[in-house]
């Protein structure tokens, strides 16, 4: 029987970044953003010139496109929405919680980089949601990501130009009750 | 090959790509830091990268790689890497074995006993393969092996496909509706042609014979597929094409091949010099052969981790006026879409390398087999024989849609077919687009009859894909269709795509991707965000009770203080004779939905701070029960996917049973809208998601009952087993009266208009929709009893195994046996 050690051929893009293992050890260009995967800007889309949504940032809207789109990676049990700590806005990123592993593993290989409405979604894995984690750790409030951004690129305001999208591992039902307090005060 | 994909920065220029993966890449001029690279990693990275660079010619590489491998023959770490790399390319990146095959046997000119090595991994890894029954697995490890036949003793591959057939036989005379055996014969034909193009004189005899016998399996259609046609045509009207399984027309393409003196005309032979390297060439024939070791089959096979259907031929440009995709009667038809799919289905983890595949199609059969990349569909129709009008991406996308529209179930979530096409559009948006612009008319003019399942899966499709890009679509070809009745088929797929694209983005900014003719669909209700509280409004009865029961759940009040509330309203409605429970389950609902309304995650929590009301309200009464659908989808209704979101979520919470959604849908909903509800996308997704929740959870309880540990005991399984036999009862049951137009509704409605003999336009859609119904959830339920068989037939095969190796153990009578022997003890005290 073949090796199950063995890598693959073709690289999986199911596999999470290193960030969580290693925030660390990472020599890109940008070193400043230690919060988020690598930096695309490069190949950013056309269309970010005449994004139509740049005015679109109510938790709704953005909470119920997320919910479409992720639930085509099987049922969606907790979504947290990332919101900027001094503006309670959303800022761009958010948890994306599934009942089983699996789901979350075809989320990365299915949904990560492709888009909604216009933006480009990074995903990665996550280790697990806690209070405190859905608000952006930059010095304005938002992502750290965008903060970096605004240094090359101003008048593209406060808000993410991506959805990042961080899913918590595997969770079965038993847990969901333990959650309830937590999950109550997240209102 | 991945293994090159950063550095590549992602850009799309073949004419860079020519130079980027050169075992020689000093051309470039470039670093030589390769050369420094120890032999198995510069073997390992050739290999991967095999055939991928259309520039360079097969045997050049094939012998370049060869030579690179027999010069390093003392590395023993290269020696067992090559077999082990071979042997992994052949199942993960399928379209190269032929390749991997000429290396071999260019390396068996120098050093034979590394095929001797390879063989004997080979047939070890295939009995285990066998066993497991990972079909797909056994058929690309009997590629290889069929595409080594030139240098194998003997028969070569032929007794092994003898083998096989005879187990097929056995299956499908104990039981017609086996579906090992047809994968069987499925796996013999299609390691055929591999075996052929090797050396067609010498083994035609061979291969008739195998042939004459797989005739009869091949030949007879499968019980099964009459459940799996994806066309469901009405009375009078016909398929697009007579769906044909895979295996009759393979049997019959051989046919023609065989006749044809097995020309095999699209199959690379990569082994094949040029006439100056005749030397060569004879070295290659006449090298040592090798004894193919013995393969053993079990008596019994199984099944497999996928459950196997026959499957159809399906194609998204069958009738057009040019042939832009191999035709039905020629092999390549089969070949080709078969290396596809399983590259597609195999690469599901990387669905960008899976794309570069589809591109890149044409580097992996014969020169000539395709017209060239990007050839606009008007300059195929000038191409005149013998050159080939067959477009690499309308072959390419083709195979892809072959999944998407699958029944049962394709192998892997739809979601990921949508994935690849976006990624192929992406990659080469001027060759792919315009081929998905002819299935999308294909599939448009042909979703009526279609069966309904695979009509909703092109709506998710359309509307996924179109969010990716812009939400743009020639709309305007349609634009006849949107006067027509929300009946008509059409209608309700241009309804239910423009209702998915708004959940994928907004209701203005899709209104402005829209014709004005199609506006009027959109209406101002889908542009607020929060819909309105209708007890806000004075008016509406109740609305003071609706007004303070929304204040009080929004500041968290205690259950004493909604308690009074709900008392007064029942007294209300009793004054007004109308059903108590129901009334304030409408206020109630009305409002936790309104508290809630500002996000999933808000009226997650809403739901779940009042879960003890609402459950009871739920459990008192059917009547109840439906209120709270009612009020979700009256409260939701601008916006249905939160409406579905939210009863998906009801059903978590054990508030609402499968039976009253599918109840709600087929027979409230559907009434009060004299059928119109079946042609709604929405009202499908609600029922087909409710009936998959309650057949998955089955399946998973059936799953674990196989693993004797689990201890699960019949009762449990059959008590899971009946609640969803009487779902699809029920179902079946609301469906048929809609379908043969009994529904009372239909009768009151036709009534009305003095037309009572069924023969309304109206009503002969209505019954359409109702037969569409029908026969997708008969189909699940067919799909369902099927899967129980077998879960059935696993579990007792796991029983007797654990059964016998408890019996065994003791008789071994080595120290090994000594713990089983006391685990033995344990279980029969």
């Amino acid at each position: 029987m073949l090796n199950t050690r063995q890598r693959s051929t073709v690289e999986r893009l199911d596999r999470p970044s290193a960030y969580f293992f290693n925030k660390n050890r990472r020599n890109r260009r940008h070193d400043r953003d230690h919060r988020d995967g690598e930096n695309e800007d490069s190949n950013m889309h056309p269309e970010a010139f005449d994004d139509p949504l740049k005015d679109a940032t109510t938790l709704y809207v953005g909470n119920l496109q997320v919910y479409e789109l992720f639930s085509k990676c099987g049922e969606i049990k907790r979504l947290v929405m990332g919101l900027d700590r001094l503006q309670k806005t959303p800022c761009g990123f958010c948890f994306v919680e599934y009942y089983t592993h699996q789901d979350a593993l075809d989320c990365m290989k299915y949904i990560g980089g492709t888009k909604l409405d216009e933006r480009i979604i990074r995903t990665d894995l996550d280790p697990g949601f806690e209070e405190g984690r859905q608000y952006g750790r930059g010095k304005s409030g938002g992502q750290v990501r965008d903060e970096y951004r605004e240094d090359y690129d101003e008048g593209r305001g406060g808000l993410g130009r991506q959805i990042q999208a961080e899913r918590m591992r595997e969770h079965d039902h038993k847990r969901y009750d333990d959650n309830d307090e937590q999950y109550g005060r997240l209102r | 090959m991945a293994d090159y994909d950063r550095r590549d920065g992602g850009g799309y220029n073949p004419k860079k790509r020519r130079y980027r993966d050169d075992d020689d890449g000093d051309r470039r001029g470039g670093p030589r830091r390769r050369f420094d690279a120890p032999p198995h990693v510069r073997v390992r990275k050739q290999l991967l990268a095999i055939a991928e660079n259309p520039m360079r010619p097969w045997h050049e590489e094939v012998q370049s790689i060869a030579n690179l491998f027999t010069d390093n023959w003392d590395d023993e770490l290269l020696r067992t890497n090559f077999v082990d790399l071979v042997l992994q390319l052949a199942v993960e990146q399928p379209m190269k074995t032929p390749f991997l095959a000429a290396v071999v046997l260019v390396a068996n000119t120098n050093k034979p006993q590394i095929v001797d090595m390879l063989l004997a991994k080979l047939t070890s890894t295939l009995e285990i393969k066998i066993a497991e029954g990972d079909w797909r697995d056994v058929k690309l490890y009997l590629k290889l092996a069929g595409c080594l036949q030139s240098c194998l003793e003997g028969d070569g591959v032929f007794p092994v496909l003898e083998e096989l057939f005879s187990r097929a036989v056995d299956l499908q005379t104990a039981s017609s509706e086996d579906t090992i055996g047809t994968e069987l014969v499925k796996i013999i034909l299609l390691t055929l042609p591999y075996v052929m193009v090797t050396g067609p004189t010498q083994w035609q005899q061979k291969a008739a014979d195998l042939m004459e016998k797989t005739e009869i399996i091949a030949g007879e259609a499968h019980p099964l597929q009459a459940l799996i046609e994806p066309y469901h045509p009405e009375a009078g009207d016909q398929s697009p094409v007579a769906s044909q399984s895979c295996i009759s027309l393979l049997q019959t393409q051989l046919q023609n091949e065989a006749n044809n003196g097995w020309a095999l005309s699209c199959l690379p032979r990569p082994w094949e010099l040029p006439v100056e390297e005749v030397e060569q060439q004879e070295k290659i024939a006449n090298a040592e052969k090798h004894t193919l070791p013995p393969i053993a089959i079990p008596q019994t096979v199984v099944a497999g981790p996928r459950p196997l259907f026959p499957e159809i031929y399906f194609s998204v440009y069958a009738n057009q006026d040019v042939e832009s995709t191999p035709p039905l009667t020629n092999i390549a038809a089969s070949l080709i879409r078969d290396a596809l799919v399983d590259t597609i289905n195999v690469l599901n983890f990387n669905r960008n390398v899976t794309a570069r595949f589809l591109i890149e199609l044409d580097c992996y059969f014969a020169p000539r087999t395709f017209a060239a990349r990007a050839t606009p569909f008007d300059k195929i129709r000038e191409i005149e024989p013998p050159k080939s009008s067959w477009k690499p991406e309308d072959v390419a996308v083709d195979a892809v849609f072959s999944q998407l529209f699958s029944l049962p179930n394709p192998e892997h979530k739809l979601v990921y077919y949508h994935a690849v096409l976006t990624e192929a559009c992406k990659l080469a948006p001027a060759a792919i687009a315009p081929s998905l612009g002819r299935a999308i008319r294909f599939l448009y003019r042909n979703s009526h009859r279609m069966d309904l399942e695979l009509s909703n899966r092109f709506m998710d499709w359309f509307s996924h894909h179109l969010s990716n890009f812009g939400f743009t679509w020639k709309w305007t070809e349609w634009v006849d269709n949107v006067y027509l009745s929300n009946l008509h088929p059409d209608k309700a797929f241009i309804m239910g795509a423009i209702d998915k694209e708004i959940r994928l983005s907004f209701a203005q900014r899709i209104k402005n991707t829209l014709p004005e003719p199609y506006q009027s669909l959109i209406g101002p209700e889908k542009e607020k965000d929060v819909p309105d509280f209708k007890f806000a409004d004075d008016k509406t009865p109740f609305a003071a009770e609706g007004k303070e029961i929304a204040a009080l759940l929004r500041r968290k009040a205690p259950e004493e203080e909604i308690e009074p509330v709900i008392e007064r309203i029942h007294s209300l409605a009793l004054d007004n004779n109308l059903d108590p429970l129901v009334a304030s389950t409408d206020v109630f609902v009305t409002s936790v939905l309104h508290v809630g309304s500002k996000s999933l995650s808000h009226v997650l929590a809403a739901i779940e701070r009042t879960k003890e009301r609402l459950t009871d309200a739920g459990a008192t009464s059917e009547a109840a029960r439906t209120q709270i659908i009612s009020s979700v989808m009256e409260y939701w209704s601008a916006h249905p996917g939160v409406a579905i979101a939210i009863i998906e979520k009801l059903l978590n919470y054990s508030i609402l049973t499968p039976q009253a959604v599918i109840n709600w849908a087929i027979t409230t909903y559907a009434g009060a809208t004299r059928g119109e509800a079946l042609a709604k996308g929405f009202v499908y997704e609600m029922v087909f998601n409710t009936v998959v929740k309650v057949t998955s959870r089955l399946r998973q309880v059936l799953q674990k009952a196989t693993l004797p540990e689990a201890m699960i005991d019949d009762e449990t399984i059959e008590a899971e087993i009946n609640g969803m036999r009487s779902l699809f009862r029920a179902i079946e049951d609301a469906l048929f009266a809609w379908a043969s137009g009994s529904k009372d509704e239909m009768l009151e409605a036709s009534d009305g208009l003095g037309e009572g003999d069924g023969t309304s336009e109206t009503e002969k859609l209505v019954k359409r929709w109702g037969e569409r119904w029908l026969r997708v959830f008969k189909r699940r339920a067919a799909i369902e009893e099927a899967f129980i068989v077998e879960a059935r037939k696993e579990r007792e095969r796991k029983a007797a195994a654990a059964a016998a190796e408890l019996a065994a153990a003791p008789a071994q009578g080595d120290d090994m046996a000594v713990d089983s022997v006391d685990a033995a003890a344990e279980v029969t005290a």
